[in-house]
């Protein structure tokens, strides 16, 4: 005999949650601006499936994602099939396959869900929409500075101004460590180090780089003070040059966007991990989520990849960072309301909560779902709370 | 969804006290000075344990302290409620929160994280041989983790204290622990058979503030290590 109380009906899996009322209408608006802001911008929706091959969308700029890839099988096929932990590889398949054929720059948008086996960092979610931009075809500062540019205005849309853009250089000390000739297993344990910025470990694996490395961890902050420590620290010449693209590409983005709060982290280089140059990632002064997170990447494989770059916002984080929405005013209208007066009234912006049958009380059936208006015979009438 | 912060408590930007996570006991008494050379005075309930405030003022309206257990310190920084902690490098290794920088050794609370057994067993069978040890620790990843590497499992007897009991009453065969001087170890009749890692206290900050107010943090870890400089 088991004697355990059966399981909560109400409890979901560890990482996902119901959107109610007034949140998912919200939710789903704010996804809506942002990508028009996007299409305003003539970045073309595509919609890849929620479920591909693995094999497929594991290839490529996907690998990074296996291991928080949910897999399973396909019955009719028997091949695995992964469901998608982030879109910007299906987009990049997108792009080298269907749309192989298209002019470039190539610029297509997307929004949708995706699940991951485990929560990443401190958030709890696993299922996480994405609503985002890829800029195919060009690899330049221009093209850098334009999906800074639509992000932080799709960003706006929702009221988020005094937001700040991180630019890293995941490649930056891993051509650093190379070229100056550190071992491989001292390139992972001093990787390591510099993620944490722990500088202890730096000074202990870092070697001849010991010191630069160090200037370099603490030159983090404010774009200005972070790219003059970086241009000035002694780099071997690929390094010299990602350093370079990276101080372009801040004058590119100070060219269209020069009120934007710019910080630069010259040693970080977490990120989805298939990033090859300039990466971006959004914070809300005060909020201690990411807000949008994209970069410079090689879309499609081997020999026919092509340069691309994108942005990818989390428009759950980026909800819980913007100033609340009000919801639709809800006005309650009587039996026999006259149709043309309620489409008015909705073309107003109202919700219309429609009597089905004639009600004695209207002002107390109004209050009782949760409306803040009545029609009444001169027009909406606010309710005051009881 | 999680439930949402109300948003009038956010923080306006560059707005509000940094707060500053320490550790009770030991490490705190040993920041003391370093503390003072960077120009932080707190309140002087800050040094009384026996003080039932938390949260303790400074003389800069900028920056608040608090004071929680010291694998506290990693969590609240982690989780963005203090920008800024001190804690030992056990506790960093033991969560290894992505969410923390640690960008200075401050060089004080000098430990180490050992293996320890009983003086009557060690060196009696070849760990090489082992496919699974049982281990009583705080530090159950740590364990796991310096045990993995060698190919043997470890069965963790996660404590919170008083491990140097564990292998005498038969809960586990050795035992993972922060060891300063071994003294508590010699008095139970324990050996330490291994050092895992070195430890000192670092100063650590959450990435996130690093990112959205780095004029601040960044002036507060370079007032540290100018403190680190002048140490008599």
């Amino acid at each position: 005999m088991n004697d355990d109380p059966p399981p909560n009906p109400a409890l979901l899996p560890a990482g996902l949650s119901d959107l109610l009322p007034p949140e998912a209408e919200t939710a789903a608006a704010s996804v809506e601006a942002i990508m028009g802001i996007f299409a305003a911008h003539a970045y073309q929706r595509v919609k890849p499936p929620l479920l591909e091959f693995a094999d497929g969308l594991l290839a490529g700029t996907g690998a990074a994602m296996a291991d928080q890839t949910f897999h399973l099988m396909d019955p009719d096929s028997h091949r695995m099939m992964g469901l998608r932990a982030d879109m910007t590889p299906q987009v990049a398949r997108i792009a080298t396959t269907r749309l192989a054929h298209l002019a470039r720059p190539l610029r297509l948008s997307y929004a949708g869900q995706s699940l991951r086996v485990r929560a990443t960092g401190l958030a709890a979610e696993r299922q996480i929409a994405q609503a985002g931009i890829e800029l195919i075809g060009p690899d330049s500062p221009a093209a850098d500075a334009e999906i800074v540019q639509v992000g932080a205005e799709a960003l706006a849309a929702l009221g988020l101004t005094r937001i700040s853009f991180d630019l890293t250089l995941p490649q930056l000390v891993p051509t650093l460590l190379e070229e100056a000739g550190l071992p491989p297993a001292a390139r992972s344990a001093l990787g390591r180090a510099l993620d944490r910025k722990d500088a202890a470990a730096v000074a202990e694996h870092g070697g001849k780089l010991a010191g630069t490395l160090t200037d370099l961890l603490l030159a983090a902050g404010p774009a200005d003070r972070a790219l003059e420590a970086l241009l000035g620290a002694a780099l071997t010449p690929g390094a010299r040059a990602h350093a370079e693209r990276l101080a372009a590409t801040v004058a590119a983005i100070r060219a269209r966007v020069p009120e934007l709060r710019l910080t630069v982290d010259p040693v970080e280089f977490r990120g989805l991990r298939y990033h090859t140059g300039v990466t971006l990632t959004v914070f809300a002064p005060g909020r201690h989520e990411e807000l949008a997170r994209g970069g410079r990447y090689i879309c499609g494989n081997g020999e026919a990849g092509e340069p691309a770059t994108g942005l990818t916002l989390y428009p759950d984080a980026v909800l819980r960072a913007a100033p609340p929405r009000a919801p639709r005013p809800r006005i309650f209208l009587p039996a026999g309301t006259d149709a043309a007066a309620a489409a008015a009234l909705r073309a107003e912006g109202y919700a219309t909560v429609a009597a089905l049958h004639p009600i004695a009380d209207p002002a107390g059936e109004a209050r009782r779902l949760a409306c803040s208006f009545l029609l009444a015979a001169a027009g909406p009438v606010a309710l005051t709370p009881e | 969804m999680t439930v949402a912060f109300p948003t009038a408590v956010l923080e306006p930007e560059a707005a509000g006290p940094l707060i500053l996570a320490l550790p009770k006991g030991r490490i705190l008494q040993e920041c003391a000075p370093l503390l003072a050379r960077a120009g932080i005075r707190p309140h002087p309930d800050l040094a009384d344990e026996n003080s039932r405030m938390l949260r303790f003022p400074t003389d800069d309206p900028a920056l608040d302290v608090v004071r929680v257990r010291s694998f506290d310190v990693a969590t609240f920084v982690a989780f963005g409620a203090a920008q800024l902690g001190i804690c030992g490098a056990d506790v960093l290794m033991e969560f290894d929160y992505p969410e923390i920088y640690a960008p200075l050794d401050l060089g004080i609370g000098a430990c180490r994280v050992a293996v320890a057994e009983p003086r009557d067993t060690a060196g009696s069978d070849d760990p090489r041989t082992w496919s699974r040890v049982r281990v009583a620790t705080k530090y159950p990843n740590i364990a796991r983790r310096h045990y993995a590497a060698r190919g043997i499992n470890a069965d963790v007897v996660a404590l919170n204290g008083a491990m140097e009991l564990a292998p005498g009453l038969g809960l586990s065969r050795l035992i993972v622990d922060l060891v300063a001087t071994g003294s508590t170890l010699k008095a139970n009749g324990l050996v330490e058979t291994e050092v895992i890692a070195h430890v000192t206290s670092r100063l650590i900050v959450n990435r996130t503030a690093l990112k959205t107010r780095p004029e601040q943090v960044g002036a507060w870890i370079a007032r540290f290590r100018a403190a680190l400089t002048t140490r008599p």
